[in-house]
């Protein structure tokens, strides 16, 4: 394995329970952490302030759930269940604040079960505009910015300077471009990069100090575009429905051991979906905020007025050669279950072949999704 | 109960009667709306700005009303299979699969075929799953959502920020161009500030009949009667009729309260309730409680038309926009969760309760998402005697009655301990 790769795979197995890189992070520098419940944070705000920002993605399975059993319903995703334990237990304690959004119901409720039960910590909610076509949205959300500012410096951050903020978005534009190209890797050949490989130097993301992280994703990148390897057949999958809870690897693996390459799916689609930013707007802040507001890519999420979910999603396969989709929905995820039958509706006038498969951060057995996985290969190879 | 006490109640029950003729007519004109060539607008309970569509003449449609109604008829279970049969998971929301499988071509419920929405109004207040929801309809319907974004409480003080109120009034503000043209009619701002004068009169004398639960005996219950009398402050607010309505409830009660009758023989145990109720068993879950002569004397479900109890809002005719926003943002499900627990505490406190039920629903994570940790915190923080049941408000197959029921006589067994009731 490669420098970069022993890195990722060591801070993405880190990323789940024990957070020691965070805990390095604060040993050695000094200053204060922001955990992060996905899905879309904007980190340039929270790193222009001298905090390291960080993705809480759950346990996944790593942890029993006993003491957020009794605090939560059992109809419940996992994530939230679990991220919940691992404030309880104390696993959290490194992050001076925990940051919630309006993503869902879940997420909404667990910021504030979350507060009544860590009182002594910063517990934020930042609410994301869902009129994005209102000419008041943008203006709105860089006032959510700057009251999450204000909680941040109380919790030991640096006032945010408008000069350390465009610094902190040229290095997160640098971090997304990069991803990005990951991507297209994944996109154009897919039999140079395994799902598990791409996941791990993803999910480093979220927790690296960027500056870090965009050095070893160059050295990976590098490494990868040298790589010699000859293309192999598989059928070109598109997954959605994986954008908050983290699939167990092994589900992932075993798609790919099905026989399908994941061209595009959405894990830590957060990460990069803000795209290009300008840092030297006038007022980089409010071009923060319009980037969140006019992104025209659709995502689970954000709702956004003019976004048409089935024009994109039948543009998305073609644009990417897409075969079939895999809906991959976490179990009780509601967001993932409403898009699942929008999407579904436009694939299946479409004549595009389609799975859905439930998940759940502590399944153990995979067989019966290989199957599926298996037999929904087979009839795209043989239709 | 004895017969003159049970007379007494009976002719002290006039209310209901009264909101169920309110109710038919209102799902009457609902059916008899596009032949009358008016435009039909789908709105949501919660944050429920029906004044904006009484001043367009915009016939409102409330989809979790009329699923509510369907299901207390009994006719959920066809409606959630049709949508499961088209491949709605078991774990969605049941209003949503019966909002969208009666919004199915050829479809009938139990109140008759429901129109086609022409304008979908997202006010998205309290629950995300009014976003997934609307998206489903638009995608099946081609209806176009208008939409009004409302911040959620965040602040665990309660403390809202005056840019909140601002964002919400600028939005209504900017919709109207949009409603003008859904409905061909022009905005007229007088009229605007009539409907919300008659709304600040049905609000305040609806404010004061949930305040009623604070006397001993509580003349009515404050939970499954109130679920009857919410009805016409969420679907004919706006209006004298509503005026009228809440006007005779408050003397009905008034007058119960002077003949000291309510709905059970005695008043055993006061109880406060939270979550939405189990509609298909509505009568045997109410009867479980009415049985043991427990009556509610305040619940928090009424309140998701709005905080009406906890000063939060006043509708203005002279700050129209603005106080139309204010009543946005405070609805319960839109208040943080360490807001909703305090509230519990201090419905127990002011009401004088023995207890607190949480109806739990499977359907409704805005509602249930943390009910367990308010149990959490009312029992082991505070030593108040808490129930906590799962079920669902539409779903049938999510309710079971014999643990139900023993759940209950249980709870009500450690009632009587510490009360020292034999």
């Amino acid at each position: 394995m490669s420098e970069p790769l022993d890195t990722f795979a060591r801070v993405m197995d880190d990323s789940y329970v024990t957070y020691a890189t965070v805990a390095d992070w604060k040993k050695q520098h000094g200053r204060p952490a922001v955990g992060y419940f996905p899905v879309y944070f904007p980190s340039e705000v929270a790193h222009a302030m001298g905090y390291l920002p960080v993705g809480i993605l759950g346990a996944s399975g790593r942890v029993g759930l006993d003491m957020a059993t009794a605090h939560t319903q059992s109809f419940v995703c996992s994530i939230s269940r679990s991220v919940f334990q691992l404030g309880l237990q104390g696993n959290l304690d490194m992050m001076d604040v925990l940051v919630f959004s309006n993503i869902c119901d879940v997420a909404r409720n667990l910021s504030g079960i979350t507060q009544r039960n860590l009182p002594n910590r910063s517990i934020e909610y930042l609410h994301y505009p869902i009129n994005n076509t209102s000419a008041h949205a943008a203006e709105y959300l860089r006032g959510e910015y700057l009251r999450l500012a204000e909680r941040m410096v109380a919790a030991g951050g640096h006032k945010l300077e408008t000069e350390a903020l465009r610094k902190s978005m040229v290095l997160f534009n640098r971090k997304r471009a990069l991803q990005e190209e990951l991507l297209a890797i994944r996109k154009n050949t897919p039999w140079v990069v395994p799902y598990t490989e791409f996941y791990a130097a993803l999910r480093a993301g979220a927790t690296l100090p960027v500056e870090t992280y965009v050095e070893m994703l160059e050295s990976y990148l590098t490494g990868v575009r040298a790589r010699e390897s000859r293309s192999k057949d598989g059928v070109r999958v598109l997954v959605l429905g994986n954008f908050c809870e983290q699939p167990p690897l092994p589900l992932m693996k075993s798609v790919e051991e099905a026989g399908c390459y994941v061209i595009q799916d959405e894990a830590l689609v957060g990460e990069r979906w803000l795209g290009q930013m300008d840092p030297r707007s006038a007022d980089p802040l409010l071009a923060l905020a319009q980037g969140y507001v006019q992104n025209l890519e659709p995502m689970t999420v954000r709702f956004h007025p003019t976004v048409d979910k089935q024009a994109d999603l039948l543009s998305k396969t073609q644009r990417l050669g897409i075969e079939g989709v895999i809906f991959t929905s976490p179990k009780f995820c509601e967001p993932a279950l409403y898009d699942y039958m929008i999407g579904k509706a436009a694939l299946d006038k479409a004549g595009i072949p389609y799975l859905h498969i439930e998940y759940e951060e502590s399944m153990s057995s995979f067989e019966n999704a290989r199957t599926m996985v298996e037999t929904f290969t087979e009839s795209i190879l043989f239709d | 109960m004895p017969q003159e006490a049970s007379l007494s109640f009976d002719s002290l029950d006039k209310a209901k009667r009264l909101q169920g003729e309110i109710t038919k007519r209102y799902f009457q004109s609902l059916t008899a709306a596009h032949k009358e060539g008016k435009k039909i607008g789908y709105g949501f309970v919660m944050a429920n700005p029906i004044e904006f569509f009484n001043v367009f003449d915009i016939v409102p449609l409330y989809p979790e009303v009329t699923s509510l109604n369907i299901s207390y008829r009994g006719g959920a279970p066809p409606l959630i299979a049709l949508a499961e049969e088209e491949g709605y998971s078991t774990d969605a929301c049941g209003y949503v699969k019966m909002g969208v499988a009666a919004a199915t071509d050829n479809t009938s419920t139990a109140i008759g075929a429901l129109p086609k929405p022409d304008v979908l109004l997202l006010t998205y207040s309290g629950c995300q799953i009014y976003i997934h929801w609307w998206e489903q309809l638009h995608y099946q319907t081609g209806a176009p959502i208008l939409t009004i974004d409302v911040p959620y409480v965040r602040e665990y003080d309660g403390h809202v920020d005056p840019h909140d109120v601002k964002y919400v009034s600028a939005q209504l503000q900017e919709a109207i161009p949009e409603m003008e043209k859904v409905s061909g009619k022009r905005f007229d701002e007088n009229r605007f500030k009539e409907v919300i004068a008659l709304s600040a009169k049905a609000w305040d004398l609806w404010g004061q009949v949930v305040e009623m639960g604070k006397l001993r005996p509580t003349p009515f219950d404050a939970y499954f009667e109130s679920i009857y009398y919410m009805a016409p402050i969420t679907i004919i607010r706006g209006t004298q009729e509503a005026v009228d309505f809440y006007a005779f409830l408050l003397d009905e009660l008034k007058e119960r309260a002077s003949r000291g009758v309510g709905p059970t023989a005695e008043e055993r145990y006061r109880l406060v309730f939270e979550g939405v109720p189990n509609y298909p068993f509505f009568k045997k879950f109410w009867n479980l409680f009415r049985q043991n002569n427990a009556r509610a004397v305040a619940s928090t479900y009424p309140k998701v038309a709005g905080m009406v109890d906890t000063g939060s809002f006043r509708m203005n005719p002279e700050r129209p926009f603005d106080s139309i926003a204010e009543y946005m943002i405070h609805a319960y499900c839109n208040w943080n969760m360490p807001m909703r627990t305090r509230l519990l505490e201090k419905y127990v406190r002011d009401y004088h309760a023995d207890g607190v039920v949480i109806h739990s629903i499977k359907s409704c994570r805005s509602f249930s998402m943390g009910e367990g940790d308010m149990r959490e915190y009312l029992a082991k923080d505070r030593d108040i005697p808490t129930l906590l049941i799962e079920s669902d408000h539409v779903d049938p197959r999510y309710y079971s009655e014999a643990q139900i029921k023993n759940r209950v006589e249980a709870f009500f067994e450690t009632l009587a301990l510490r009360k020292g009731v034999a």
